[in-house]
């Protein structure tokens, strides 16, 4: 009988053995926490079907971009479609598709299926997760920013077909395309993660992230139109979307178009100055995170 | 250097006190933690993972302060909830391999450790399958894993059989005693069951109401608790007599007589009080002792 055990122990039991290596403690944690979640993101390491809305808006992001690419590979005069500091007004809802989908996966599953314990008893502090899960969205969203934005700049510096040319003569576009970037990625991240760490449901986090950024644009727009210029533009900063314009248009320091057409119209009759949207992120930035921060002071594991 | 102390450990919640001035010193072992449900066994184990915060109170585990060095400590520390804490989505490759990052591991070392854990929680070729298609046993065992993969020095596993059927039970328990005997790591394991403390652990811990009822190796338990039934053919009042006069503790029940346990001597007294009044003993059991027994003579018989 000893000896059958001590077979079938040589196949399966190799006996156990101490890890002696390192503990590479709290700051590796939230650094795992970070690049599992981004991924996570995508639906990498998932299901396929998790994979599909978040690839899906991101190539929808890509589109206008890619048809700049396209038209400058057709036409060599320069036939401008996109701007660097309008692209952002064409894809604001496809990125608010993206927190609204991506967010409660981040954060709701962890709650739905009380992961979170696990987490919290190891050497995670509670606001190291918030971290995490915050970067996580915020750097998976320069996917739906930065990479188009890339793009167009390719796109544009191929119809001059003088790439080196256009680079040398642009630079100047990058510092405030890659901060416009970093900051509507962040602002939208935290907004999302505010409103969606509230539930562990998924249908109401999603329902809430998209409620907020409609019925805020719907209510400034009604407010403007009905109060008029000088009241009536301070609504402008109940709607995200319309902060999101203002301090992009500020960090290009460009002036909203007085064309009733343009997509920048309502800044330009709500008069504020532009500076007071970038003021406006902040406040709300500081509000989102301290929002954030008390759900996982309190939320129990 | 006690493995885990606590000095007056007090958690009261509106209307209800959960622990109340708990003074406890554990040296490393196979502890059992007994009580009934509401005892305050998970809110024990949660405030020493720092999950809970203590109204009043210290503690260390493996000499960390619970509530300074809290993430320092759950490196050392491995925890198995009583709730489902798996995400459905996952492997269990990839859930504990994640979770051995998490604490500390390095990529290469969490991949080896994840699949020699998995191996020892008998998990094979299923760990590759997703989560929410296992059974609750093969659902505990991954618990069982993510608390061990990091080598933790002590493990707390709250009710780690819960919801297992029979056999299922039995093997969690073996993989808990083996875990403890043959690795060498510490375990805290809490149970509303008695018999399952008695098979696995070596020490005992009762607590009922948030107080400590007792506290010692689980031999001195039964010892102090147990109790021996004697049946003999006839009139039993001569050899009552006799091993009262020897100084027993003996009482009647029906046709049987139970005696306090002390110590193997008593078998002695039986034995030559059965042969030297010439009766026939029916019946000589060493009594299981009952979780409510002890809760209702503390002191013992």
């Amino acid at each position: 009988m000893s000896e059958r055990q001590s077979a079938s122990g040589n196949i399966y039991d190799l006996g156990y053995r101490r890890y002696e290596g390192v503990r590479l403690g709290r700051r590796h944690a939230v650094v795992t926490l970070y690049l599992h979640s981004l991924r996570a993101a995508f639906g990498l390491g998932r299901p396929a079907t998790a994979k599909i809305v978040p690839f899906g808006l991101a190539i929808l992001a890509l589109i206008p971009a890619t048809i700049q690419l396209g038209i400058a590979a057709v036409a060599s005069d320069i036939v401008e479609l996109y701007s660097h500091s309008g692209y952002y007004s064409y894809v604001q809802w496809i990125i608010a598709l993206f927190v609204a989908a991506v967010a409660p996966e981040l954060v709701g599953r962890d709650q739905r299926s009380r992961t979170l314990t696990l987490y919290f008893s190891r050497s995670l502090l509670r606001v190291d997760y918030a971290i995490a899960k915050v970067a996580a969205l915020t750097t998976a969203l320069f996917v739906l920013t930065l990479l188009p934005q890339f793009v167009l700049f390719l796109g544009r510096a191929f119809a001059q077909d003088d790439l080196v040319g256009y680079a040398r003569d642009n630079w100047r576009d990058l510092p405030p395309i890659i901060a416009s970037g970093v900051l509507l990625c962040f602002f939208m991240a935290s907004i999302a993660i505010a409103i969606a760490s509230q539930t562990k449901r998924r249908a109401f986090a999603t329902g809430g992230v998209l409620a907020y950024f409609a019925i805020s644009l719907a209510m400034a727009g009604i407010l403007l139109a009905t109060l008029g210029g000088d009241t009536g533009g301070w609504a402008l900063l109940l709607s995200g979307f319309h902060i999101a314009q203002g301090f992009t248009l500020w960090i290009f320091n460009i002036e909203p178009s007085s064309s009733e057409t343009s997509s920048t119209y309502d800044l330009y009759q709500a008069g504020l100055s532009l500076w007071v949207y970038c003021v406006a992120a902040l406040v709300y930035l500081a509000v989102c995170l301290g929002i954030i921060y008390r759900r996982y002071q309190g939320i129990s594991a | 250097m006690p493995m885990l102390e606590t000095r007056g450990l007090t958690k009261r919640y509106p209307g209800v006190t959960a622990l109340d001035s708990l003074d406890l010193s554990l040296e490393p072992g196979i502890i059992g933690l007994v009580g009934a449900n509401g005892a305050g066994k998970s809110t024990l184990i949660k405030i020493l993972l720092g999950l809970l915060e203590p109204t009043e109170g210290t503690g260390t585990l493996l000499g960390f302060d619970i509530a300074a060095q809290g993430p320092e400590v759950r490196q050392y520390v491995g925890y198995m909830p009583e709730h489902d804490c798996l995400p459905p989505d996952m492997s269990a490759t990839d859930f504990v391999g994640h979770m051995a990052r998490i604490s500390g591991l390095p990529r290469t070392a969490a991949r080896e450790r994840t699949a020699e854990t998995l191996r020892h929680v008998g998990l094979f070729e299923e760990r590759y399958r997703e989560i929410k298609g296992y059974s609750t046993g093969m659902k505990q065992r991954v618990k069982l894993a993510q608390a061990l993969v990091h080598d933790p020095r002590l493990m707390l596993l709250d009710e780690p059989t819960n919801g297992l059927d029979p056999a299922g039970r039995d093997e969690m328990l073996d993989l808990v005693r083996r875990t403890g005997s043959e690795f060498g790591i510490a375990i805290l394991m809490s149970s509303h069951l008695l018999g399952e403390i008695e098979r696995v652990c070596d020490h005992l811990v009762v607590i009922e109401g948030g107080r400590l009822v007792r506290s010692g190796p689980i031999g001195e338990f039964t010892a102090r608790t147990g109790t021996l039934l004697v049946e003999i053919d006839g009139d039993h009042a001569p050899l009552l007599a006799r091993l009262k006069a020897a100084g027993l503790r003996v009482a009647e029940e029906g046709r049987a007589l139970l005696i306090a346990f002390d110590d193997d001597r008593v078998y002695d007294l039986v034995r030559d009080g059965v042969a030297e009044l010439d009766l026939g003993l029916v019946r000589i059991e060493q009594r299981r002792q009952q979780l409510e027994d002890i809760f209702r003579e503390p002191a013992g018989v």
